[in-house]
């Protein structure tokens, strides 16, 4: 996937660094940079929308003209990544199931709450893919949560073809059939192809065939991601609902270029997951009750600890509400049933980027990488933590004192009572919530905001 | 009966005869837990605490200097935390749930929980496990009035040997759950069980004003001299326009919840909020009426019950809220199937504005007070049953693990 993907993301990161030449200085109370040492009071160094410099207050000089964030009393991390998510989008599942020529980048609604809440939650890299429901349900993108539109949002496209064995309709095994039929189809589609242009060299060396015309014909445009799966051009992110398609899953996975999605069942197979020898991704349910036929007791299961002590590498999801929507509660979740901190920090920041083939990219805080910060008033892993500022390719693109919905969350204006007992007060929210909005956007996007911002209002 | 079948019972019967009779031995020691730090509830944190039992209750409470008696088994708990027992007001297990929702009739005050209380039931184990020493069960939300709750320890056989407190509430329910699903039969008989009523929000509230007041009106023509016929129903209605009883009203909606107060209002009985998931919309009137919230699941971003009918915004910053505008609240698990463990509902509300200390007391002192069993439960002090949970460390990180829990000084969580 690397040499479609990478070409793809530098460019729209070139396109992107053009809007960001301003020189970003954080001062940080502590830096987990992942990868690297927390570093104490240091300095991140952002330029031209990457990482210039990190290290130590005391041995990085701050440029005077530099833009300085001030959070020497908070904690400094990359943005989270997500190797598989199907929030934000409008209409997740195609009715049809074979639909591998669709994408997500049709569905994706930039007007989504789904990503301001991963703004919110210091979430910078997002990996869109089309629903489980689906056989071959679409090719995916990874976005950034934040612009006007998709374009906007696009870090890079055609990640890979969505796959899954969720029962639909007829069952597991009609689910595992169809699945093979499809494949197969496209398999004897190609054969044919190539039987038919072999035939065609074949009758123009006869003579048949003029020797100056030419085979013209493609692929079918419907099937063409398809022969790539075959062809392991293209990834297939195979949605896993439970251990009883794990098998079929690893067959599958001897042919082509898979990544493994698991459902939340999936607690006897880790062993055999192990076989497959490369990260799989977490459902965000990972710790849940089972019942002993047996005895009837119930059992707690940890599917992220199953893993992490069978050796398989894992990456962490995040539900669409509820607590698993919050990194902090998925992380202490792994400490809490024995995980080690530094793996559970790893499977929201430098697996997932190693799966969307961006580990030179994102997922730590590193010189060279893309300058994606998340700035947090405290620990990560604990609930009193929030997102105080998210900058992404060095912008700014999020600050809590100014997030509306957290003023209506936090703020008292819900009650009607002391709304109406306070005119002026809800007068002062009314001229300051759109200014608000735009900030953002104004601040550091000047080229086609004025459209985009147009766009979006009729959207709404 | 079968061999499987023969097994399982033997696996159920064997632990707890042998839990019972390791029990009896361990009560009898006196136990201290040296070296933790100690959230009593109510009071200011101990560092380097002691905690001493004996007996099932609390002999003592304190600093580092506190004396440890001779002989008593002495357990170092450094760098670990200690709380009483975690009480949870509004519990949905206890009983099956079809044994919570009674379908003979609307108003069934007279039903009591405590006969369909099943020891063996799942929500028993998790709730312990997760620190959780005592719980209020009561009628499910289905009835208009579902009658009778009861408090009882999470840990126990014999129901009624679990039993803290008996009728400790009485279950009313506003909005549209007690007449979810409910319809005339096309071309059927109205006499037939299956006719259920009421339909409408408006039947709803009809039903209980109607069983209120009759239960006024009898008592009316008691004190007139001519003692009514005997009706348990109406007697447990009695007890609750008496101020003998809380009437537990579930109230999700702003429209329900004021609706709910309206009716207490009206007849005069004494009632807190359960599930007040839309308390933020009514907090000024909250506040002035001083009505207890019971805030079931403050993490939960879905309304529990009937699938966003009832309640419109729930939210975890209502608990702050209520804090700041001085509403009495306690947090709870309530009926949400998204619920948490309790000690992570009480963390959320640390997220949402609440002091870690306030949060631990709406899952410890607060909840004993309202169930007003705080003489016995709900904090560390001496004479109090020896209910308390010794965690990995604070109680408030999502990290944090119950290392053990103890119920009148036994432990009973299970090893895994």
């Amino acid at each position: 996937m690397n040499s479609r993907l990478l070409p793809a993301a530098t460019a729209a990161l070139l396109a992107l660094s053009a809007t960001s030449q301003d020189q970003i200085a954080v001062k940080a109370g502590k830096i987990l940079t992942i990868t690297g040492p927390v570093i104490e009071n240091g300095v991140v160094l952002i330029q031209n929308g990457r990482i210039q410099k990190v290290g130590k207050a005391a041995d990085i000089e701050i440029p005077w003209t530099a833009k300085v964030i001030d959070a020497s009393d908070k904690v400094v991390l990359p943005t989270w990544v997500l190797a598989h998510s199907q929030g934000g989008q409008r209409g997740l599942n195609e009715n049809m199931q074979n639909v591998p020529w669709l994408s997500v980048a049709d569905a994706i609604d930039p007007g989504s709450v789904y990503f301001e809440d991963c703004l919110r939650n210091g979430v910078g890299t997002i990996h869109v893919l089309p629903g489980n429901q689906t056989l071959l349900g679409g090719s995916g993108m990874v976005v950034r949560p934040f612009g006007r539109t998709v374009e906007d949002m696009s870090v890079a496209g055609n990640t890979g073809i969505k796959m899954s064995l969720l029962a639909s309709g007829g069952g597991r095994l009609q689910q595992i059939r169809k699945l093979r039929r499809a494949l197969e189809d496209v398999r004897e589609y190609m054969a044919d192809f190539d039987r038919r242009k072999a035939e065609f060299a074949k009758e123009q060396a006869a003579g048949a065939i003029p020797a100056d015309k030419k085979w013209t014909e493609e692929y079918d445009r419907t099937k063409k991601p398809a022969i790539d799966l075959l062809n392991k051009k293209t990834k297939g992110w195979l949605f896993v609902p439970s251990v009883a398609e794990v098998d079929e899953a690893m067959r599958l996975g001897q042919n082509l270029d898979l990544m493994f999605v698991l459902g939340q069942n999936i607690d006897e197979a880790t062993a055999v997951l192990a076989k497959a020898n490369k990260p799989v991704i977490l459902d965000d349910v990972f710790e849940y009750f089972e019942t002993d036929e047996e005895t009837q007791k119930e059992r707690k299961v940890c599917t992220a600890k199953l893993l992490a002590d069978a050796g398989v590498p894992f990456a962490l999801s995040l539900g669409l509400a509820g607590p698993t929507s919050y990194p902090w509660w998925q992380l202490g979740t792994c400490v809490r049933n024995g995980i080690d901190r530094r793996q559970a920090l790893e499977a929201l920041t430098t697996v997932p980027a190693r799966l969307l083939g961006m580990q030179d990219q994102i997922g730590s805080i590193a010189e060279g990488k893309l300058g994606n910060l998340q700035i947090l008033t405290g620990d990560p892993l604990q609930a009193t933590s929030w997102v105080d500022t998210v900058v992404l390719e060095g912008q700014v693109v999020y600050e809590r004192s100014k997030d509306p919905r957290l003023q209506y969350l936090f703020g008292d204006e819900q009650n009607k009572a002391s709304k109406a007992a306070g005119p002026e007060k809800a007068a002062e929210k009314a001229t300051e919530k759109p200014a608000e909005k735009a900030a953002p956007a104004t601040g550091d996007k000047p080229a086609g905001t004025g459209e985009d911002d147009k766009k979006k209002n009729e959207a709404k | 009966m079968n061999y499987r079948s023969l097994a399982r019972v033997a696996g159920r019967c064997v632990p707890v005869l042998f839990l019972c009779a390791t029990f009896a031995a361990a009560q009898e020691k006196t136990t201290a837990y040296r070296g933790a730090r100690i959230l009593p509830a109510g009071a200011p944190p101990i560092e380097q605490g002691v905690l001493v039992i004996a007996g099932g209750k609390i002999l003592a409470v304190g600093g580092s200097a506190t004396p440890i008696p001779d002989g008593a088994v002495v357990v170092d708990c450094s760098g670990q935390t200690i709380t009483p027992g975690l009480i949870d007001a509004s519990f949905r297990g206890g009983a099956a749930a079809n044994d919570q929702n009674e379908q003979s009739g609307e108003v069934t005050p007279q039903l009591r929980v405590q006969d369909s209380l099943d020891p063996e039931d799942k929500s028993f184990a998790r709730a312990r496990q997760s620190g959780v020493t005592a719980v209020q069960v009561m009628p499910g939300t289905r009835n208009v009035i579902g009658g009778l709750g009861c408090v009882v320890k999470t840990f126990g056989s014999d129901p009624a040997a679990m039993v803290l407190k008996e009728d400790s509430g009485l279950r009313l329910v506003m909005g549209a759950e007690p007449s979810m699903g409910n319809r005339a039969i096309r071309g059927g008989n109205v006499d037939s069980m299956y006719y259920r009523r009421p339909t409408t929000r408006m039947g709803v509230v009809w039903e209980a004003r109607k069983a209120f007041y009759d239960a006024k009106e009898a008592m009316q023509m008691t004190l007139g001299g001519a003692p009514p016929t005997a009706n348990p129903g109406r007697e447990v209605l009695t007890r609750a326009l008496q101020g003998k009883l809380t009437v537990f009203t579930t109230a999700r909606s702003e429209q329900d919840i004021r609706t709910a107060l309206r009716l207490a209002t009206e007849f005069g009985y004494k009632t807190v909020l359960d599930e007040a998931q839309d308390a933020h919309f009514v907090v000024d009137e909250l506040a002035q009426a001083k009505v207890t919230v019971l805030l079931g699941a403050p993490s939960a971003t879905a309304v529990a019950g009937t699938a966003g009918s009832d309640g419109s915004d729930p939210r975890y910053a209502t608990i702050g809220l209520l804090a700041r505008r001085g509403v009495p609240f306690v947090i709870t698990t309530g009926s949400n199937l998204a619920a948490l463990d309790l000690v992570r509902e009480a963390m959320f509300a640390v997220r949402a504005g609440l002091s870690p200390a306030q949060a631990i007391d709406a899952v410890t002192i607060l909840p004993a007070r309202l169930l007003g069993l705080d003489a016995r439960i709900g904090s560390l002090a001496a004479g109090k049953d020896a209910d308390f949970v010794l965690w990995s460390h604070d109680p408030l990180d999502p990290a944090a693990t119950a290392v053990s829990v103890h119920i009148d000084g036994n432990s009973v969580l299970e090893s895994r």
